[in-house]
């Protein structure tokens, strides 16, 4: 099933470049996709945790029980060295796709 | 990667705790609701909204779960120890299956090992796949002229001259046909003589099967030479049993029928010898040194044969040219002798051939008769194993029904499909790992049980009784087969109910439609295999009281037989006649002794000497008949009645003349009807040796060779008698035939002293003499039915086996229905339905799947399969109507009492309870 893997492999993306700014607890990952693609891009809960936690086994991003804004208690993820590699080379891929698929929908 | 790996484990050895993911997931929602507080909604309102936007917090919660890398290992762990809780709960069912599937898998593993063992099994030497037997029958002892045409027999010449001319063979080892007994004693020890099982090979015997012997050395060709010393070779077992691997036995002289002969060494372990036999050798001896041990005169006359040979054959040499070089070779050293060189036997000779088999497995004496009943059980055990398989999936059919509700409540809680499919398959393997180590515990007795039955008596048969694993690994697979699909079915078919309809649509309340059509089948098949075994094993056990109802035409009540060898106490055949008339004096001096009867060999003991045979005044058609030597009490002894003239009479000695008393069928095959035989003369073929005997009498035609057998056409000539042809021909010193083999005693009332009886008497006529083998006339006859008992024993097993298997599944699958309609039932009774058409109603239910299973599969496949048992059977063609209507009744008694015990407790449901517990 390649549309779900591309989906997954998307979503990966963009919960690794979303943490690359700072480090995020799982409410904060989907509401900040969803502002920053102006509502176009809104994350499933059912998908967005079972990505976390693939994210998380795979040693790309790490987790810590911090405080959140209004102080409860919430899990925070952030990258790792890995994580950063993982990204750096997913954006290329994707920047090689993107302009592949543009240059031929041109 | 590594790093990868090393997160892996790290999680595997420190799984987090699964309340984190519920904390985040609170924590989720939680937000939620504040933003939706923060939107304008009441709080109730607002935290209704959260839960539904997030979704199926179960299934978020399993995902993130199964992201975990040692969720696999996890799950299963969780799942097996679910399983056998679950497995424990149920114990009736847990124990139904078990023993359901242990019975199957050990049946079909203990039959395929016995098969492995005797039929597959190579013998333990260096590359058997090069050896080559000559010939392929198990023709055997000692022959003399021509048979239909293939040989597997040879003289010793014959084995000379295919050993001189076979250059394609690197050895061409020749051994004795026929294993016999000898006494042997150790010098210098207190030991007494004791009967052994000896077999005569060639000089490079072991050679040719490439053995190292254990201690000492073996044969070489040296040792196989007319007046070398005389040497012998033990066995390990008899050098462990007997003599606790003593190494001094190796160079110590041992008195072997009364003759000092060397052990030169012993044989290696696990050697036991070119044949699978209940009497391996405890012995080897060279060739050359049977006529003076065991006075045995064929070893060097040209035309008897009685030889085996195996060789190794070069390598590259193709089969099909080599066999028609060794015909040739056969044909030339045949021509040779007398019996080839007049006309009839110029057209025999062109006749002769031999087949070349495969001599890895030795000579398969014991694989020729075990095959096609080995075969036969293996089908039949097969069939067992399917209904084993049927009542499992009946039984998982019927539980994973009852268990509906269990899984629309998980599936409604949000339990993944999967993970309840999978949850279920892990049981129906455990239960499937749990049935297999039980199958193992039966496989084995069962192998233990099948060669007491198969080998009655014999310690040392060299067959191992471990289940083989390839067997094992079979029949697991098929029981894991049964239980994964029949496991599973049913947890797909609910998984995929919407679980409100399941829930809502509670179990109780169903009518006819109890049990599945599957569940149904499957009881159908199991009454018609049920029927197809329970009809077989009555063939056979018909059968065989046919077998034993045959008049053997002797009369065994009260009569002991006592094998012993006065050739191996040291007597000459000049010196028996004075011999016997002491064992006739002295064992009539017992008081209830009614009869002494000495003879060569007795009924119904499978031995066997012929000769050729001549009438007087007829021309030599090539005929031949076997012949036994007696005293005067023998036919008396056995049973025998003499019909016309008269048996032998103490005047029958050594100095008168040579008479002969003829059965029946001799007289039928050798005269005309209505020709007097008495007074007629007849010998082996030739002008003067026609005539040699006068027949004096005609005796009924008793068994010798075995019940079956019919025309056996016989004469027998006085114990004492010389052979008028071998009178002519060498002294008495060596003709062998003089010697007896058996003394037949009949008492006025069972004795059970008389085996240590007799011991007392040989012992004191000489104290060489001893006991051969000791056995009632019963005991031996009934050592002839051995196999048909074997096999009739297993198919009543089976089919008793299949019975209870079937019945069980209809108990099954009627108290499942039972407690489905409960409340049908309930409402019936309270309209005012009485029991009797309650227990009415199920009984029709339940029968009627028997019905459709005998009548429509069973009795037509049990029809049809007859053919293929027709011929492992005694004078039966087709079916027999007792044997079906017995079979068929039995299976509807079964299957009525297995209806009859749920459609009671069906009856006396109380109506307003039934209602009640809705």
């Amino acid at each position: 099933m390649p549309a779900t893997d591309l989906l997954q492999g998307t979503l990966d993306l963009l919960i690794l470049r979303t943490l690359a700014l700072e480090p995020m607890h799982g409410w904060g990952i989907a509401q900040r996709i969803q502002q920053v693609s102006k509502d176009a891009l809104q994350i499933g809960q059912g998908s967005l945790y079972p990505a976390l936690h693939r994210l998380e086994y795979k040693g790309w991003i790490q987790a810590e029980w911090g405080a959140s804004e209004n102080n409860r208690r919430a899990k925070f993820y952030s990258l790792t060295k890995n994580g950063q590699k993982q990204l750096k080379a997913e954006l290329e891929d994707w920047g090689r796709i993107s302009t592949a698929i543009a240059l031929v929908l041109k | 990667m590594v790093k990868e790996w090393l997160t892996r484990l790290r999680f595997l050895m420190s799984p987090k705790p699964h309340r984190e993911i519920d904390d985040e997931v609170q924590f989720h929602i939680e937000q939620l609701t504040g933003a939706n507080i923060a939107a304008g909604m009441n709080p109730q309102e607002a935290r209704r909204r959260a839960v539904i936007a997030f979704g199926g917090v179960e299934s978020a919660r399993a995902q993130s779960h199964e992201q975990r890398p040692s969720f696999f290992l996890g799950t299963l762990l969780q799942d097996v120890s679910y399983a056998l809780r679950q497995l424990r709960k149920s114990r009736g069912f847990t124990m139904t299956a078990v023993l359901t599937l242990a019975l199957g898998i050990g049946a079909n593993a203990a039959i395929f090992t016995l098969v492995n063992a005797v039929l597959l099994k190579n013998l333990p030497v260096v590359d058997p796949s090069t050896l080559v037997r000559i010939g392929n029958t198990n023709e055997c002892c000692v022959n003399w002229g021509a048979n239909n045409g293939s040989y597997s027999l040879f003289a010793t010449d014959d084995w000379h001259q295919l050993q001189k001319n076979a250059r394609e063979f690197e050895e061409l080892a020749a051994m004795q046909s026929g294993i016999g007994q000898i006494i042997a004693r150790r010098d210098k020890t207190q030991e007494s003589a004791r009967s052994v099982s000896s077999e005569f090979v060639s000089g490079n015997y072991f050679r040719t099967f490439g053995l190292k012997p254990q201690i000492g050395r073996l044969f070489t060709d040296a040792d196989n030479v007319e007046g070398a010393p005389f040497v012998a070779v033990m066995s390990y077992d008899m050098w462990q049993n007997n003599y606790a691997g003593d190494p001094s036995v190796v160079g110590s002289t041992f008195w072997i029928n009364t003759k000092a002969v060397t052990i030169t060494g012993i044989a290696p372990k696990g050697f036991y010898g070119d044949r699978l036999s209940s009497t391996p050798p405890d012995f080897y001896l060279p060739i050359e040194s049977m006529p003076v041990l065991a006075n045995a005169q064929h070893v060097h006359i040209p035309d008897r044969r009685w030889l085996y040979i195996i060789g190794r054959v070069k390598p590259g040499v193709a089969m099909a040219p080599l066999q028609a070089k060794i015909t040739e070779l056969v044909r030339q050293s045949f021509a040779a002798t007398t019996i080839f060189s007049d006309e009839q036997g110029k057209r025999a000779l062109a006749k002769v051939h031999v087949v070349l088999s495969p001599g890895g497995a030795g000579i398969q004496d014991i694989q020729d008769s075990y095959a096609s009943k080995l075969k036969l059980l293996m089908w039949i055990s097969g069939l067992v194993l399917l209904i084993a398989c049927a009542n499992i999936a009946n039984l998982l059919l019927v539980r994973g029904m009852n268990r509906r509700e269990e899984m629309s409540v998980r599936t409604a809680l949000g339990a993944m499909r999967t993970r309840i499919v999978r949850q279920l398959l892990t049981e129906s393997i455990v239960l499937s790992i749990i049935s297999g180590m039980a199958g193992l515990i039966v496989a084995y007795v069962g192998t233990r049980m099948l060669l007491a039955m198969a080998f009655p008596g014999a310690q040392n048969v060299p067959i191992d009784a471990r289940p083989s694993g390839v067997v094992l690994a079979f029949a697991f697979g098929i029981s894991l087969l049964t239980g994964i699909l029949f496991g599973v079915a049913p947890a797909w078919i609910t998984s995929n109910a919407n679980p409100v309809d399941a829930l809502r649509s509670s179990g109780s309340r169903t009518t006819t439609s109890g049990a599945s059509l599957l569940q149904r089948s499957l009881i159908v098949l199991q009454s018609a295999l049920a029927l197809v075994l329970l009809v077989g094993a009555g063939m056979f056990i018909q059968s065989l009281n046919k077998l034993r109802n045959i008049d053997l035409k002797l009369n065994s009540t009260n009569r002991y037989i006592i094998h012993f060898d006065p050739q191996a106490a040291g007597y000459s055949p000049a010196q028996v006649e004075a011999l016997y008339r002491t064992i006739e004096e002295r064992f009539h001096a017992i008081p209830g002794v009614q009869k002494v009867g000495i003879s060569a060999y007795t009924p119904m003991e499978a031995n066997n000497w012929g000769d050729g045979v001549q009438i007087q005044g007829q021309p030599d058609h090539h005929n031949w008949a076997s012949w036994v030597r007696g005293n005067a009490e023998y036919f008396d002894s056995v049973g025998t009645h003499v019909l016309m003239g008269r048996g032998f009479t103490t005047q029958d000695t050594s100095t008168s003349p040579a008479v002969a008393v003829v059965n029946q069928s001799f007289v039928k095959h050798f005269f005309k009807p209505g020709e007097n035989p008495i007074g007629r003369h007849f010998g082996s073929p030739g002008t003067q040796s026609s005539g040699d005997f006068e027949i004096v009498g005609v005796v009924e035609d008793t068994a010798y060779n075995s019940a079956t057998s019919k025309d056996h056409r016989m004469y027998f000539i006085p114990m004492t008698q010389r052979i008028p042809e071998s009178a002519r021909r060498r002294p008495i010193d060596q003709d062998t035939g003089l010697y007896a083999g058996a003394i037949v005693i009949q008492t006025d009332r069972p004795m059970d002293n008389m085996q240590s009886l007799a011991r007392q008497i040989l012992a004191a006529i000489n104290p060489n003499l001893s006991i051969v083998k000791f056995q009632t006339f019963d005991e031996q006859i009934a050592d002839r039915f051995t196999q048909d008992r074997m096999i009739t024993r297993l198919m009543t097993l089976f089919s008793i086996l299949a019975l209870l298997l079937a019945t069980l599944g209809l108990y099954g699958v009627t108290a499942y229905t039972v407690a489905r309609r409960t409340s049908e039932i309930g409402i019936r009774m309270a309209l005012g339905a009485n029991r009797s058409s309650v227990v009415g109603m199920i009984m029709r239910g339940a029968m009627l799947q028997t019905a459709i299973g005998l009548c429509a599969i069973g009795i037509p496949v049990a029809w049809f399969c007859v053919r293929y048992i027709q011929s492992q059977l005694y004078e039966t063609k087709g079916m027999d109507f007792t044997v079906l209507t017995i079979a068929t009744l039995t299976l509807t008694a079964a299957a009525a009492t297995a209806g009859l015990i749920p459609a009671q407790r069906a009856a006396s449901t109380n109506p307003s309870q039934a209602l009640r517990t809705e």
